[in-house]
């Protein structure tokens, strides 16, 4: 397979490959890209413990990954107060958890005390909290639970997805659970086995309990080379979130394997710092404040090279913060990015600044430079780093690229605001705008361009703090769509994030499974694990 | 015989390379930075020798740039290291007693030390400003400052069986100073092994420089390095479908075996 | 005997303080360095206030350094060695589950290294012949010069265990240092002394040239170990093999300040000790 490896290997003359051979999986096999940090569903704030989560907690109402629709869990049916404040769920008879206790509206009022505690610092409970107050559970029977907030919580339905209930009497905690698996083993650092929990509540259209597949075996792998060399060998069956130049080596290989569900959710963006507090020079602060910059900046980047080189085609053109793949909340009549150096230029001499010798100066004839930090370790980054600077020195602007290891790169954009430039994607986990609340409003701490004002430094932050105020106060979900289209809108014209590209949603698929069909959201691959089936008869491995 | 061929051979072979990194412009055409976007991971050609790289940047340019980085501060941060070595561990087996164990305690904090954490800070350390240049430097000089413990042990051992030989016993009882018998005798004696650590911490510290690239650390960019070229090497896929990428590699053995028979030619009364 | 045990008390008083010295040294060199207290779930636009505040406090980075020392001390004088930040587990347990794969990988790839370099070197060296010599130079310069990632891709791809990529690694380093002391042994005036003389190569070789580089050999143990326990930390990260390696790893890059203090007490223990040893067998050996 991999003929330029051939002399190393005789040279020295021990292939442990002959040791390889095919095997029948009893259990489906795929990789985790990092130590689960928790396996408590409720403290979950890494990828890696969210799929165990996804895999092993049962929850209330299901967002369908393929169709972004609501869909009954454990909650047989739902109702929401017109005042947006209150939630009933009617819950399903005959559940039981794992280890064999029963499911009632005790463990959904037990679950929603310990999410909602401040005590427990659950990123989760916080999605919920939209006033000061406390929530309140009745359970007026034991299948119904009544959970009332003390403000309105827009789009409340979706973030119960994100809420697998736990067992109020269990003692085993939270290892008692309603999923399709329960965690039978974890070894550090190195795996973490599934097995089938045998009181699942779901069954298929013949009446058969869910899951097909007994065992889900997920090991710990960080390196994303060595998880595509296992999946081609056949140890692995499904393989998330692939890298587009691995895919596109895949694609060559093994057409079948290779499955584009199309523009995923996550996209990535750069933005100056424009933060009062930054140690920048004042010169610098004007340039990076000016909207007319920013703009041109955005125009002088092209976007469709980025998408085909970086991302070897796997990849569109970014509109602004939400991918058009987010199906409701995408404002489709944004302007397309465009790639116009000349523009740019144009749009830049309105602002004073003037292109000579090739060096583009300011008013002051100050030379426009300035860093780009990124996150080290991100190949698509650096390179998209590289090639805007390219981009970037055709209209004399120099720039330098940095790559800092995360906790610095964290430490400059949120503390010591001691940079220029970032490049950073910032992952959705919800379709919803509203968990986006800290980065929209000029006060949140996630305002990356200037953070925690106390008062917005422009008209066009201080119409975003105000739409998106009232926005999170309406329940009725178009006219939310229409305010948050606004600030689309804004943030299109004034450029404080220049999104660049959303990635496609890449995965693998071994052909052992049945009934996969990879989705842009998370997980991509095994969204619907309770209903894959693994044929016996497949041979292993990509050669077929 | 055979070994003057060896290291005639050797010698030519690093004399062109070092000629490469010296006289670059001379050799390529293209700046390492460019990029011919149209061009991504083109396979080699009599416009681009050594194919493009996978933002269409021409190959052969790189890798003969890279080389200067490489080549020039590799040497650099190795003769620090075992300038550092010589002097500490000549003094420490020459003097023995407390200044011994106080060196080689200092030696062995030092070598704990999770040393990788330091290199992954130093970027972050350093002004956000400065060239790609001046960052490359650092880093090498950092390889160098603290890349000296693991030689120390073998100069301070075979300088204190220097120390217990009789031409030693004659030095001193001819009135060298301690400084004198450092320089004259000890420095001079040990050269073979001081030599043999100078290899090998050259490709080494190639290396060291080559795992900060992989993890998005090392020589910044648009400059290349061995190091930032070698960080192909970890996708086989892309390696097996360009095998042209292992030049860089294949440079980097070519050098150390050459620098290692070079080395070993030299030790070896002829 | 009494003079003896003085001896090895004055050694493990020293062992111990130098092992503290590096975890206090390693603990201001993590809480001075730049990415200290952030964490990346800052990132997370869901958290409220009070949930960024409490992931600030988990690293105690309001605390001061003399107070943390303190803590430190006190909790080790305990048995108790914190709460790692990153993993939020205790920094005792985690380093209790890796110790033993690292212990047999370094172990076994150590010991794979030294038979390799030893017979590998003595045989150059009894047997010098120009072809042995430079097919082990080739070698050599190539193992050298494999970068860690390559290594580890490769043992992946074998399915070969991690302490042969160790072995691999520190392999030529021994081998080149053990040529050396040898070859500059064997050129010594008594070895020619002795060949003029007629005394076996044989002879020469295990009678005068090995009891000669013995002492320096065995300074190689300590430097050796070290040098290991350095190539496991890529290694073990790059194929994620769960030891001590992969943890120190992740520990460095999240800027876990009790669990990285506390593998560095471990490493430094183990360096110095292994130093001492070799450091008394040698001076038993050379007096």
């Amino acid at each position: 397979m991999w003929p330029s490896l051939r002399p190393a290997i005789l040279l020295l003359a021990v292939n442990f490959a002959a040791s390889s051979h095919a095997q029948a999986p009893a259990e489906l096999h795929f990789c985790l890209h990092g130590e689960p940090k928790t396996f408590n569903p409720l403290l979950v704030d890494d990828e890696a413990s969210e799929n165990i989560r996804y895999l092993t907690g049962g929850v209330l109402i299901r967002v369908n990954r393929q169709t972004q629709a609501l869909e009954p869990g454990l909650a047989e049916s739902w109702r929401v107060s017109p005042d947006g404040r209150q939630i009933t769920f009617q819950l399903r008879k005959g559940i039981y958890f794992s280890d064999g206790s029963r499911f009632s509206s005790e463990d959904v009022a037990y679950t929603m005390r310990l999410l909602m505690d401040p005590q427990t610092h659950s990123a989760t409970g916080d999605a919920f909290r939209s006033g000061s107050g406390t929530v309140v559970v009745k359970t007026p029977s034991p299948y119904i639970a009544v959970v009332t907030f003390p403000a309105p919580v827009a789009g409340m339905e979706r973030l119960f997805d994100q809420v697998a209930i736990l067992s109020a009497k269990s003692p085993k905690k939270e290892q008692s659970v309603l999923g399709p698996y329960y965690v039978s083993e974890y070894k550090a650092g190195s795996y973490v086995l599934l097995r089938r929990n045998p009181n699942y509540w779901r069954h298929d259209a013949q009446g058969r309990q869910l899951p097909y597949i007994d065992t889900v075996r997920l090991d710990i792998q960080r390196n994303r080379d060595i998880e595509m060399m296992r999946f081609r060998r056949g140890e692995l069956q499904l393989v998330n979130r692939v890298d587009a130049q691995q895919f596109d080596e895949l694609k060559k290989e093994n057409p079948a394997a290779a499955r584009n569900a199309g523009t995923g959710l996550d996209g990535e963006e750069l933005w100056f710092n424009q933060a009062a507090s930054s140690t920048l020079p004042d010169f610098k602060k004007k340039w990076f404040q000016s909207t007319d910059f920013r703009r041109a900046v955005s125009l002088a980047i092209n976007r469709e090279d980025l998408a085909r080189v970086v991302f070897a085609g796997y990849a569109t053109p970014a509109f602004g913060p939400v991918s058009p793949s987010n199906q409701f909340w995408f404002n489709a009549k944004l302007p397309a990015p465009k790639h116009d150096p000349k523009a740019a230029l144009a749009l830049i001499a309105g602002a004073g600044f003037q292109l000579q010798n090739g060096t583009l100066k300011d008013s002051m004839g100050n030379r426009v430079e300035f860093t780009l930090i990124t996150n080290s370790g991100n190949a698509a980054r650096e390179k998209m780093a590289t090639m805007i600077q390219q981009d970037l020195s055709d209209i004399g602007i120099s720039v330098k690229v940095v790559t800092l290891d995360f906790p610095s790169l964290i430490e400059r954009i949120t503390r010591t605001f001691d940079y220029d430039a970032c490049l950073l994607g910032l992952v959705n986990t919800d379709l919803d705008p509203n968990s986006q609340m800290t980065v929209w409003l000029s006060s949140g701490e996630n305002h990356q361009w200037n953070p925690n004002q106390q008062t917005p430094a422009t008209a066009w932050e201080a119409e975003i703090d105000q739409l998106m105020r009232e926005e999170t106060s309406l329940a009725n979900e178009k006219l939310r769509k229409a305010k948050f289209d606004r600030v689309q809108e804004i943030v299109a014209e004034q450029q404080p994030f220049i999104y660049l590209v959303n990635k496609n949603a890449l995965s693998a698929v071994s052909a052992q499974v049945i009934g996969a069909s990879p989705v842009a959201l998370n997980p991509q691959t095994f969204w619907n694990i309770d209903t894959l089936r693994l044929d016996p008869t497949q041979q292993i491995g990509s050669k077929q | 015989m055979i070994q003057r061929v060896f290291r005639g051979v050797s010698w030519s072979i690093l004399a062109i390379v070092f000629a490469c990194t010296l006289f670059a412009e001379g050799f390529t055409h293209y700046p390492y930075a460019r990029q011919f976007r149209e061009l991504p991971n083109a396979a080699p050609s009599t416009i681009h020798l050594l194919g493009t790289d996978d933002l269409g940047r021409d190959l052969f340019a790189r890798v003969v740039y890279g080389t200067r980085v490489s080549l020039l501060l590799a040497p650099a941060a190795a003769l620090l290291a075992t300038a550092i070595a010589a002097v500490l561990g000549g003094l420490a087996g020459l003097r023995g007693g407390r200044l011994e164990s106080l060196i080689l305690a200092c030696a062995d904090l030092l070598m704990s030390l999770p040393l990788l954490f330091v290199l992954i800070a130093l970027r972050a350390f350093l002004p956000l400003g400065i060239s790609p240049l001046l960052s490359v430097v650092a880093t090498f000089v950092t390889l160098g400052l603290l890349g000296w413990p693991s030689s120390l042990r073998v100069v301070c051992a075979a300088s204190r069986n220097l120390r217990q030989s009789d031409h030693m016993l004659l030095a001193r009882a001819t009135g060298y100073s301690n400084t004198q018998l450092l320089f004259r005798q000890v420095i001079p004696n040990l050269r073979p092994i001081f030599l043999a650590q100078f290899w090998i911490s050259i490709p080494l510290f190639i290396l060291t420089e080559a795992t900060l690239s992989m993890l998005g650390l090392g020589v910044m960019e648009p400059l290349p390095s061995w190091g930032n070229l070698l960080r192909g090497c970890e996708d086989f896929g892309a390696m097996s479908a360009n095998p042209w990428r292992l030049v860089p590699l294949l440079l980097l053995v070519i050098t150390v075996i050459c620098f290692q028979l070079i080395l070993h030619s030299s030790e070896e009364p002829a | 005997m009494f003079t003896w045990i003085v001896k090895l008390g004055r050694k493990f008083a020293m062992l111990g303080v130098l092992a503290l010295l590096g975890a206090l040294l390693c603990a201001t060199m993590i809480r001075f360095a730049p990415g200290y207290g952030a964490d990346e779930r800052e990132l997370d636009s869901r958290l409220s206030q009070e949930s960024r505040d409490a992931i600030r406090s988990e690293y105690g980075a309001t605390e001061t350094l003399p107070h943390y020392y303190r803590r430190y001390v006190s909790g080790l004088l305990r048995g108790n060695l914190g709460t790692s930040v990153f993993l939020q587990r205790p920094v005792a347990q985690l380093l209790w589950e890796r110790a033993p794969l690292t212990a047999r990988t370094v172990g076994f790839g150590l010991l794979a290294a030294w038979i390799g370099s030893s017979i590998l070197g003595l045989l150059a060296i009894r047997f010098p012949n120009a072809m042995l010599n430079y097919s082990a130079m080739a070698l050599t310069g190539f193992l050298i010069a494999l970068p860690a990632a390559v290594i580890a891709l490769l043992f992946v791809f074998w399915r070969a265990p991690v302490f042969l990529g160790i072995a691999l690694v520190t392999f030529p380093k021994l081998y080149r240092y053990q040529h050396n002391l040898l070859t500059q042994a064997q050129s010594q005036p008594f070895a020619f002394a002795a060949r003029t003389r007629g005394v076996s190569e044989n002879r020469i070789l295990f009678r005068h040239v090995i009891p000669l580089v013995w002492a320096p050999v065995l300074a190689l143990v300590g430097v050796s170990s070290s040098m290991a326990f350095g190539a496991a930390i890529p290694l073990e990260a790059l194929s994620d093999s769960p030891g001590m390696g992969q943890l120190a790893w992740q520990a460095a890059l999240n800027r876990d300040l009790p669990l990285l203090t506390s593998i560095t007490l471990c490493v430094t223990v183990l360096t110095v000790g292994v130093n001492f040893l070799a450091d008394a067998i040698g001076q038993r050996k050379s007096s």
